[in-house]
């Protein structure tokens, strides 16, 4: 063997602190220990901290009074608790992330497609609102949209008018918006029925399709299923529903009142218990029961007729309104009624981040696009493949799979992105947390829920990218 | 084999080819142009010439309105929005600085050419500008200095053997000296050596200065941060790498303004008993390092996936200890090939800190906005509300384009992906 040609070396075992796992080892365990005495010395001082101010950490002050009030969102009452004050936070972050990243996403990608366009102008343009919003920070394209742009639009009275789309002002905007009224209640189900058929009917039609061997299809098929019913059930809900039992109103100074349902009939109306009918048609008689004029009760139930002149009403008739109405604002005095309203804060905050955050969604979309090799265009035309057909199963399928998880990480970048409402004054989580904050003085409890909400934002995030990833990765053979 | 019987049954011209046709006039030059991007089918005429209505309406209105916009507001202020409250009397330390910048930017624009070359030009051209811009006043001489020292320093690195060694330590002493320099003097040790008067207490700094104060330091700090975090990340010990995972993952969760908020308010709880609070810009700026940190350390460790396996293979049989492995292998390929990602991320940085507008500091944004409340003002007819906010974005528009401009041209010089 060739054991003769090497010096004899007696087997040695290697010494513990020359062995590479137990280094290992050894330094997991210094690591740890430091970390937990660094750890023990911050909670020792935020102890001794707290003691000295004669303070103690408990999260008993979630159960006191707010004694605040919070502008938007969800109805608060200041004698709400601070915990419903955050929860109302966290919804109003929703509220402005959830449209926030739609429209953000349409936006983004028809900027993308037109940044890859033949089209010399419109690349262009594209490229100038891209390079501009990316290269200027996000506060100050806040600062600038509600304090320059917004705050100095035209007041109410002179609010610029938008024909069927709806009015704004420095106000905010109040767009015309469909409500469902107190007969279309039942027409809710219709819909999720034909939602539900749709779906049916589209997976049918794709199975009847792909057993023909043809490109698969179905989606408008359903899309008709869906009208079919929808309308069905709107008719019908129409004609069966019918205006609740023992309707009644108040009518004050002869002009204007408030219509709803005397729940506990006792013939007056009190706030929280009679149910107010909002978007029903009322018409104001006169003492001889001439009808003097016309209105429709706003979202609260209330009424009020304008130009009457010297005329007062006695009592009022309604008419029983369709499923659904659309609600056009108006002016009525120094106000503006009906429709929806966008208070200036969301609409200031919301066209901030869907401005800034569809210039980023555009690059992606820019890139998943280009990074479909040409000759997969290619390849598809030659297999017969129309234009639609490759775009829908060859290249948007590769272009997603670029593009889905940066994208993810942007929908998740505009959420907290919108924690910088408290630059517009739009009680969005933050805003609300840094209130409680400063009223009950527990930092502590604040800093851990407020970081533990966006954290768990963040985690569904990454799981749901994490999930896609693994369906979605080249499945190599 | 029948081969032999092989004859081509087409006649080729071979002696008098046709010279070739020249291209038709509507492919070729300005008419090809204009049809090929402007008017290529008949929807896309549609689209240019709508588009083409909508800049012609815009375009005049604009330049109308700048022309017409009431622009000394922010002139008058513009001592204000570079330094902030900074005493007018001690501006010769801030400017200090910048000649310090000038000159080491001069040398190592000379010296290490590429980025940094193109950054030394953009500053030459600012401080250009500001030379021969009518400010009638000392500054016009000092930021002339500033631009020799520039040029001086660019034909030093250019045609003098400078090492990089001693250029890098001049950077690394750069911030320190730049501190000293701003608060007008150290005390260590119960010693104080302050020359030119009392001491400029930190929230005087403010203006264009703090945010590049913000900047540089927020990114100096957080890289060794950031890149020791990538390799703890990629490390085989799981407590360490569990531990990177779980900073990295909880800073990237939450929001920059959070992180900001809670340093100026939970930080003092954290501190021993009797010491004194630290002033507002190191609690801002610890907040901007560990925010950075995680978001570098995501950056590196995509460098470090990118270095491929045999080159630590050839360090081990080098026989490289880890440490040289890391320096003389690892990290020179790895951070290589993230430096258009690092740029990108130092101009986020430079970006978000305009965040600590929020906390109540001065930096550059907050400074543009006290010129919005300054009662000398309020008499202007429609407010000029406009104007100032166009000029903050302008300003940050013109740093954060010219630096990704300036590292455009760095992608093809290092040839990422190519090697």
């Amino acid at each position: 063997m060739s054991q003769a040609t090497l010096p004899a070396t007696p087997q040695q075992s290697t010494p513990f602190y020359r062995d590479v796992r137990m280094i290992g080892i050894l330094a997991q365990v210094a690591f740890v220990i430091i970390i937990i005495l660094v750890g023990a010395f911050l909670l020792n001082n935020v102890r001794a901290g707290l003691r000295a101010n004669g303070r103690v950490f408990s999260w008993n002050f979630l159960n006191q009074t707010a004694g605040f009030e919070i502008a938007e969102g969800p109805t608060f009452l200041t004698s709400d608790t601070y915990r419903r004050a955050f929860v109302v936070g966290a919804i109003n972050t929703l509220r402005v992330a959830g449209i926030g990243i739609v429209l953000a996403t349409l936006l983004g990608v028809t900027i993308g497609i037109a940044r890859l366009s033949t089209n010399w102008l419109v690349r262009t343009l594209a490229t100038i609102y891209v390079e501009i919003i990316r290269n200027t920070p996000l506060l100050v394209q806040l600062f600038f949209w509600y304090f320059a742009v917004i705050l100095s639009l035209p007041d109410i009275r002179n609010a610029i008018n938008m024909p069927g789309l709806g009015m704004i002002s420095n106000r905010g905007v109040q767009l015309s918006w469909p409500f469902i009224t107190v007969t279309g209640s039942g027409w809710r189900i219709w819909l999720l029925g034909a939602l539900i058929a749709a779906v049916l009917v589209g997976i049918w039609q794709r199975r009847r399709l792909r057993a023909q061997g043809k490109l698969v299809g179905g989606f408008g098929v359903a899309s008709l299923t869906f009208l079919l019913v929808a309308v069905i059930g709107y008719g019908v809900t129409y004609l069966t529903a019918d205006l609740p039992a023992n309707m009644t109103y108040e009518l004050r100074r002869g002009d204007r009142g408030t219509l709803y349902v005397d729940a506990n009939a006792n013939g007056a109306y009190d706030n929280n218990v009679d149910r107010p009918l909002a978007f029903v048609l009322v018409n104001l008689l006169a003492e001889d029961g001439s009808m003097l004029a016309t209105t429709r009760t706003d979202n609260e139930g209330a009424f009020i007729f304008t130009d009457l002149g010297e005329q007062q009403g006695e009592s009022i008739t309604w008419e029983k309104p369709t499923p659904v109405i659309i609600s056009r604002p108006q002016m009525q005095g120094f106000n503006a009624r009906g429709g929806l309203p966008i208070k200036p804060e969301y609409a200031g905050l919301l066209l901030g981040l869907v401005i800034y955050t569809a210039a980023f969604i555009s690059e992606i979309v820019r890139a998943g696009i280009n990074s479909v090799p040409k000759g997969q265009w290619e390849a598809s035309r030659a297999l017969g493949l129309n234009a639609g057909a490759t775009l829908r199963m060859v290249v948007l399928p590769q272009a997603l799979r670029v593009a889905i998880p940066p994208m993810t990480s942007q929908f998740l970048n505009l959420t907290k992105n919108s924690s910088l409402a408290v630059a517009v004054g739009y009680p969005d989580l933050f805003g609300v947390s840094q209130t409680i904050l400063n009223q009950s003085g527990a930092e502590l409890q604040i800093f851990v829920m407020l970081m533990g909400t966006y954290l768990s934002f963040s985690l569904i995030t990454s799981a749901f990218t994490n999930w896609y990833n693994r369906r979605m990765s080249l499945k190599e053979r | 084999m029948a081969q032999a019987d092989f004859t081509p049954n087409v006649w080729v011209n071979r002696q008098h080819p046709q010279p070739a046709r020249k291209a038709p006039p509507s492919e070729v030059g300005v008419l090809g142009w204009l049809r090929a991007n402007l008017f290529s089918s008949i929807g896309n005429t549609l689209l240019t010439l709508l588009t083409a209505v909508v800049v012609y309406t815009l375009v005049p209105n604009i330049i109308a309105w700048v022309a017409e916009a009431n622009w000394f507001p922010v002139w008058a202020n513009r001592k204000l929005l570079a330094v902030g409250g900074y005493p007018a009397e001690r501006l010769m330390q801030p400017m200090l600085i910048l000649m310090l910048l000038s000159f080491l930017f001069g040398v190592s624009g000379g010296r290490w050419g590429s980025i940094v070359r193109n950054v030394a030009i953009g500053l030459g051209v600012i401080l250009l500008l500001w030379t021969v811009a009518p400010t009638g006043s000392w500054v016009q001489v000092r930021m002339g200095i500033a631009l020799a020292l520039l040029v001086v320093g660019y034909l030093i690195g250019r045609f003098l053997p400078v090492p990089n060694r001693v250029l890098a330590l001049a950077w690394v002493l750069f911030i320190p000296i730049g501190l000293l320099l701003l608060s007008g003097g150290i005390r260590l040790f119960g010693l104080a050596w302050f020359p030119w008067g009392p001491p400029v207490p930190s929230n005087l700094w403010g203006g264009l200065l703090l945010t590049s104060l913000l900047t540089i330091i927020g990114i100096s700090c957080s890289f060794p941060i950031g890149v020791a975090l990538a390799l703890g990340r990629r490390s085989n010990l799981p407590a360490i790498r569990y531990f990177c995972i779980a900073y990295i993952e909880f800073i990237r969760g939450v929001p920059l303004i959070s992180l900001l908020f809670m340093a100026m308010v939970v930080l003092p709880l954290f501190l021993p008993a009797g010491m004194t609070n630290p002033a507002n810009v190191t609690r801002a700026v610890i907040a901007i390092t560990l925010f950075s940190a995680a978001y570098l350390a995501e950056t590196v460790r995509g460098g470090l996936a990118a270095v491929p396996k045999g080159q630590y293979e050839a360090a081990d049989a080098l026989g490289l200890g880890g440490w040289q492995k890391l320096r003389m292998i690892v990290l020179p390929q790895a951070l290589r090939a993230v430096i258009p990602a690092l740029v990108g991320q130092f101009i986020g940085l430079f970006k978000d800190t305009s965040l600590v507008a929020l906390v109540g500091l001065t930096d550059f944004l907050n400074a543009g906005r006290s010129v919005l409340v300054q009662p000398a003002w309020s008499q202007i007819a429609g407010g000029i509300t406009y104007e100032v906010y166009l000029a903050i974005a302008v300003v940050y528009l013109v740093f954060s384009f010219g630096m990704s401009w300036a590292s455009r041209s760095l992608e093809h010089q290092l040839g990422v992906g190519k090697r």
